[in-house]
C-alpha cells in the first residue's frame, strides 16, 4: 500500500489499497476533523449524518459528475458520500482510494461533509457490497446512485441493491434507453416493496403532473377527471428511446385513473397512439407525437394536451413550454449531437452493436496489443481505456416555463403561466432522495409505461 | 365552511403539492408594510413553487389612489426588497403581477366596497375562480368591524363560493376586547372561516413539536410529571421596539408576546394527544390546556412573575439606547419588555411540574426554545464523584433561528477510571431534510386559501388566554410586582433569575 496525506489528519490518499485501510483512514480523518473543530478546550461536536450516497459510475466524467452532486448535496445535508469508479475491464485488480472531510457551514452546528472516492479495478467492482459494507454509517438509509446505464440483470447490481435502501438512476441517459427503461421496470415489478427506486427523468416530469393535477382539483372540477377522452403529449426526438417520458406520463395517467391499455400502435416520425378504457367501458385516446423543437432535448415532453365532456361541459388543458422562451445557442449545438433515430433505426442499432462488439475485442486484447505499439513490457503501462462519447442527453439549462390554458364550457380561455427553476442535478437527486427513493407513484408509473412500450 | 371531497388521484405521490382552489385573494391594507414585507413577498414565493392555481389573483385594497399598473410596480419594489428568495425571477413576477389588481377603497364609505364588488364580480368570469374570495384584513385591529360590516352590507359574503377572512394578531387587547372582536367577526363569518394569524405556528418547528411528540413512541411515556422536572420556554429578541413604539408601548411584552406565542408554545408542549391531525381536534386539546393553567393568585402574582424594562446597554456589539429613549415611547413608560413567569397546568399529566416563560426585547440574541429538563436519576451508581459533571437529561426544542432538536445525556468519558459528561445528540431541522423551510406565511397563506384552519388560532383558544392574562396584567398596572429595570443585552434583570433559584433551578441559556 501507499498512502499519501496531503493534508495531515484531514484528508487522505492511497494506492492499491485495502476497504480495511479506507476504513483506518476514514476513522482517523473523523477523528482529526472531530479535534480540529472542537480546538484546544472544547468538547468535539457530535457527528451529524443524514444519509450514505453510494455512487457508482463507470468512467472519470461520471466519477466528476457524481463528486460534484454528492458534494454540493452534501454543503447542506452532513453525509457520507462513497464514489466508486468501477473499472471492471482494467485487469490487474486494485483498489486505489481517498478520504475527505471538509466542514459544513452551518453557523453554530458545524458538520462534516464526508467523501470517499474508491478508484477499483479488476474483478473487484463485481463485488460493490463487500466493498461498500464496511465503509456505511449504521442506521441511516443508504442509496444508490448508478451513473450511466446500471447493468440490469447482472449479479454485480443485484449484489449492489442488497446493501442499499433505494436505487436512483436517470433514465434519460440510459445507453440502450428503451431495453435498460423495460429493465428497469422488472426491478419496480420484482423487488422487495421497501426496495426505493427512483429516477431522475420522472422526477423532471414532476411541473407537468403538479399542472395537471391542479387542473382537477377544485372540487369542482372533479367530475372532468370522468370524462377524459383525449390525451395528446408531443415530445422531441424520434425512435423508442425518446418515448419514455411521454410513456412515463401515460403510465402515470393510467396508473392513477385506473385505466387499462386496450391496443397501442406506433407509426412513422413517432407517432404513436394507444387506447385505454377507463371504468371498464369508456375509451381514452393517446396520441403521441414526435414534434421537432429547437428548445427542446431529445426525449423533452413538449407539450400535453387534455380533452373530454362531462356532465355536457367540454373542457380542455393545454400545458406546453413557453415557444418564446429564448434559448441558449448551446443547446442548438447539444440537440444537434443527439442520433435523431432514438432505437428504432435499424442502421444504427446495428452500428452500435458492432461498436459494441468492437470494444469488447479491444478490451481483451488491450494488454497484449499495447506493448507492441509503446515497446513497453506486457503489463508495464496501459493505454487509457478506449473513450466512447456517450452523447449529452441533458441541456445543462433546464430551466422552462410552462404556459397553461384551460377552457371549460363557454368561459374563456383562461391564461397561466408559471416557472420551472434551472435545476442542476444535485438539486433534482436532492427532491428524489427526499422522500427517501421510495414513491409507489413512480413504480406503478413505470411498469404501466413498460407495458405501453412494448405494446408499441 | 370547509369541503370534504375525495383525494385527488393525480396529486398522489406529488411531495410539494398542496394547492387551492382558484380564489381572489382581497388585501385590505395593500400599501402597508405588513403586505409589502411578507404578504406579497410570501405570495410570490408561492408562485414561484408552482403552489397557487390557475385564476387566483390578488386584489388589493386600500385608502391610496392608485391604478392596477402603479399598484404592480409597488408590489414589484416590494417583493424585489423582501422576498426570501434571491435573485428574484422575473418570469414569475411578471406572470404573479399580471394577476395583481387595486382598488380604492376607503373602509367608511359603501360605494367603495360596491365598486369593489363590482371588480370582484369580474375577475370571477374572466379568471374561474366561482365566487372564492378571501379576505386579508392587513390593515390595525380597530377597522376591522368596519371592514367586516361593509363586506357584509354589500353582499360580499354571500353568493356562490367560499368566503373567508383573515385577521392579525393582537386578537384584542384584553379578554372583553377579543369577545367584542369575536362578536363581530362570527357574526358575518362562520367560524371555520375566520382565520387568525399567530406566524409562530406556520413555523415548521412549531408543527414538528406535534410530530415529535406524537409520531413517536419513545417520547410520549416519558412526557409528563413522573420523569419532568420542568419545562422552560424562551421567547429572545435581541431587537428593540423599532418603528413600532407607540403600538407596543401599548401592548408590551406580556400582551405581545406571551399572551399569543408563549401560551401557544405551551399549549402544544402540554397538550394531550389530539385524536386527528385536523383543525378541530389539535384546538380542542390546546384550549384543554390553556383551560387547565392555575390562575395565579393575587400572592402569586408578586411573587411568580417578573416585569422589566430595558435600559441602554450593547446588542451584538453595538451600543442601544434605553427602552425610554426609543422613538415614539414617553420618557416616564411603565411598559414591560421583559416578562417571566411561572405557571401549572393543574391535569393529571402536569400536576406540580412547573412551566417557566420569559420573553423579552434586547436580549443578547433571538432565540425561542422550549426545553424540558428531566429528574435526576434516583440512585448514582457511579458515585457522587464520577458523576460530579453529569448534568439532568434535557430536551431541547429550538424553534428559531436554528430550527431543531437537541438531547442531552450522561455518557462514560474514555479513560481508565469512570467519569462521566453529558453530551449532547443534536438533530438540526434545515439540514436532516433535503429541503428548503417555506417562511411561516407562505404555508398559513396557503392554507387560507385551501381551507385549512388548524394552524390557526380559534375565538376560545383567544379568550382562554385572555383570561389568563387579564389578572396579571391587571396586577402590574398596580404595580405589583414593581417594574425593574435590566441591561439592554443581558438575560433580563436578576429577579428572573432569583424566580427560578427560588425553586432550586437556573434558567438555561439558549
Amino acid at each position: 500500500m501507499t498512502a499519501v496525506s496531503p493534508q495531515p489528519g484531514l484528508d487522505w490518499h492511497g494506492e492499491d489499497v485495502t476497504i480495511a485501510d479506507v476504513l483506518d483512514a476514514l476513522n482517523r480523518v473523523r477523528h482529526s476533523f472531530a479535534r480540529a473543530e472542537a480546538g484546544e478546550e472544547g468538547q468535539p461536536h457530535p457527528r451529524s449524518c443524514v444519509m450514505t450516497l453510494v455512487s457508482v459510475a463507470p468512467n472519470s466524467v461520471e466519477e466528476t459528475r457524481a463528486i460534484l452532486a454528492s458534494t454540493a448535496i452534501a454543503k447542506d445535508h452532513p453525509s457520507l458520500s462513497i464514489v466508486v469508479r468501477d473499472e471492471p475491464r482494467v485487469r490487474s485488480g486494485r483498489i486505489d482510494a481517498s478520504v475527505m472531510a471538509h466542514p459544513i457551514d452551518q453557523q453554530n452546528h458545524p458538520a462534516a461533509c464526508e467523501l470517499v472516492v474508491l478508484r477499483v479495478q479488476g474483478a473487484a467492482g463485481a463485488h460493490l457490497a463487500g466493498l461498500v459494507d464496511p465503509l456505511l454509517v449504521s442506521g441511516v438509509p443508504v442509496y444508490l446512485w448508478w451513473l450511466s446505464t446500471p447493468p440490469f440483470g447482472s449479479a454485480e447490481l443485484n449484489d449492489a441493491l442488497r446493501i442499499c435502501d433505494a436505487l436512483v438512476v436517470d433514465s434519460s441517459r440510459f445507453e440502450r434507453p428503451y431495453n435498460s427503461f423495460l429493465a428497469l421496470s422488472d426491478i419496480a415489478l420484482k423487488s422487495h416493496p421497501h426496495m426505493g427506486l427512483g429516477d431522475l427523468q420522472w422526477e423532471r416530469l414532476s411541473p407537468w403532473r403538479e399542472t395537471t393535477a391542479q387542473f382537477f382539483a377544485p372540487a369542482s372540477r372533479r367530475h372532468l377527471m370522468n370524462g377524459v377522452s383525449e390525451i395528446g403529449i408531443d415530445y422531441a426526438g424520434e425512435g423508442r428511446g425518446n418515448r419514455i417520458g411521454a410513456a412515463m406520463l401515460a403510465g402515470w395517467f393510467a396508473s392513477s385513473l385506473g385505466w387499462k391499455l386496450q391496443r397501442a400502435s406506433g407509426g412513422g416520425g413517432g407517432v404513436m397512439a394507444a387506447i385505454y378504457q377507463a371504468e371498464g367501458w369508456r375509451p381514452v385516446q393517446f396520441a403521441f407525437r414526435s414534434v421537432p423543437r429547437s428548445y427542446v432535448m431529445p426525449g423533452e415532453v413538449s407539450a400535453l394536451r387534455i380533452a373530454g365532456t362531462s356532465a355536457g361541459q367540454s373542457f380542455s388543458l393545454s400545458i406546453r413550454r413557453d415557444p418564446e422562451r429564448a434559448r441558449r445557442p448551446e443547446d442548438a449545438r447539444f440537440a444537434s449531437l443527439h442520433p435523431a433515430g432514438g432505437e428504432d433505426d435499424a442502421a444504427n442499432e446495428l452500428a452500435q452493436r458492432k461498436a459494441a462488439r468492437h470494444l469488447g475485442v479491444v478490451e481483451q486484447n488491450r494488454e497484449s496489443l499495447h506493448h507492441t505499439s509503446t515497446g513497453d513490457s506486457p503489463g508495464e503501462s496501459l493505454p487509457a481505456r478506449p473513450k466512447v462519447l456517450a452523447t449529452e442527453r441533458r441541456r445543462p439549462d433546464t430551466s422552462d416555463v410552462l404556459l397553461t390554458m384551460i377552457d371549460i364550457g363557454d368561459a374563456g380561455t383562461l391564461r397561466h403561466v408559471q416557472r420551472v427553476p434551472p435545476e442542476d442535478e444535485a438539486a433534482i437527486l436532492q427532491r428524489v432522495l427526499f422522500m427517501g427513493a421510495r414513491n409507489p407513484v413512480f413504480n406503478r408509473s413505470l411498469i404501466a409505461a413498460a407495458e405501453l412500450m412494448r405494446a408499441i | 365552511m370547509s369541503t370534504v371531497t375525495q383525494p385527488n388521484p393525480l396529486a398522489e405521490g406529488l411531495h410539494d403539492y398542496r394547492v387551492a382552489d382558484p380564489s381572489i385573494m382581497v388585501i385590505f391594507g395593500a400599501t402597508g408594510d405588513l403586505s409589502s414585507k411578507k404578504l406579497l413577498p410570501a405570495i410570490y414565493n408561492l408562485a414561484k413553487q408552482r403552489l397557487l392555481p390557475a385564476g387566483f389573483a390578488v386584489m388589493g385594497a386600500a385608502i391610496d389612489d392608485m391604478s392596477d399598473d402603479a399598484f404592480r410596480k409597488r408590489a414589484a419594489e416590494a417583493i424585489t426588497q423582501h422576498s426570501r428568495t434571491q435573485p428574484i425571477d422575473q418570469t414569475v413576477l411578471h406572470a404573479f403581477l399580471s394577476e395583481a389588481f387595486y382598488q380604492k377603497v376607503d373602509f367608511s364609505k359603501r360605494d367603495d366596497f360596491k365598486a369593489l364588488q363590482r371588480r370582484l364580480d369580474e375577475l370571477d368570469s374572466s379568471r374561474h375562480t366561482g365566487g372564492n374570495r378571501v379576505y386579508y384584513c392587513a390593515t390595525p385591529p380597530p377597522t376591522y368591524e368596519t371592514i367586516v360590516e361593509q363586506l357584509k352590507a354589500t353582499a360580499m359574503t354571500t353568493g356562490p363560493g367560499f368566503h373567508r377572512i383573515v385577521v392579525e394578531k393582537p386578537f384584542g387587547f384584553d379578554l372583553k376586547s377579543a369577545r367584542e372582536l369575536n362578536k363581530i367577526v362570527q357574526r358575518v363569518f362562520h367560524e371555520d372561516s375566520v382565520f387568525r394569524i399567530d406566524h409562530y405556528l406556520g413555523k415548521e418547528t412549531v408543527q414538528n413539536i406535534l410530530a415529535f411528540r406524537f409520531a413517536n413512541t419513545i417520547f410520549e411515556p416519558i412526557w409528563n410529571s413522573n420523569l419532568i422536572d420542568s419545562v422552560q420556554i424562551t421567547a429572545a429578541e435581541e431587537l428593540g421596539v423599532e418603528m413600532r413604539g407607540a403600538y407596543y408601548d401599548r401592548a408590551g411584552a406580556l400582551r405581545d408576546i406571551v399572551q399569543n406565542h408563549a401560551l401557544q408554545l405551551l399549549a402544544l408542549t402540554a397538550m394531550e394527544p389530539p385524536i386527528a391531525f385536523d383543525a378541530n381536534a389539535v384546538r380542542d386539546e390546546k384550549v384543554k390546556v390553556l383551560r387547565a393553567i392555575r390562575p395565579l393568585s393575587e400572592d402569586e402574582l408578586a411573587h411568580t412573575t417578573v416585569r422589566s424594562q430595558y435600559s441602554k446597554g450593547w446588542v451584538l456589539g453595538e451600543r442601544v439606547v434605553g427602552y425610554r429613549e426609543e422613538h415614539a415611547i414617553p420618557p416616564g413608560s411603565l411598559t414591560e419588555t421583559f416578562a417571566a413567569l411561572r405557571l401549572f397546568v393543574d391535569n393529571w399529566r402536569w400536576a406540580v411540574v412547573p412551566f417557566y416563560i420569559r420573553a423579552g426585547k434586547r436580549l443578547p440574541k433571538r432565540a425561542t426554545e422550549i426545553r424540558v429538563a428531566f429528574k435526576k436519576p434516583p440512585h448514582l451508581t457511579f458515585g457522587r464523584d464520577a458523576a460530579a459533571e453529569l448534568e439532568t437529561n434535557a430536551i431541547t426544542l429550538r424553534i428559531q433561528p436554528e430550527e431543531g432538536i437537541s438531547l442531552r445525556f450522561g455518557a462514560k468519558v474514555p479513560s481508565a477510571g469512570v467519569k462521566l459528561r453529558s453530551v449532547t445528540m443534536d438533530f438540526d431541522y434545515a439540514s436532516s431534510f433535503l429541503v428548503e423551510t417555506p417562511e411561516a406565511y407562505e404555508r398559513l397563506l396557503l392554507d387560507c386559501m385551501i381551507g385549512d384552519p388548524t394552524l390557526f388560532t380559534r375565538a376560545d383558544e383567544v379568550e382562554a388566554a385572555w383570561a389568563l392574562i387579564d389578572p396579571i396584567e391587571a396586577a402590574w398596572r398596580d404595580g405589583r410586582p414593581p417594574l425593574q429595570f435590566y441591561e439592554a443585552g443581558t438575560w433580563g434583570p436578576a429577579a428572573a433569575g432569583k424566580l427560578l433559584e427560588a425553586d432550586g433551578r437556573e434558567w438555561h441559556r439558549p
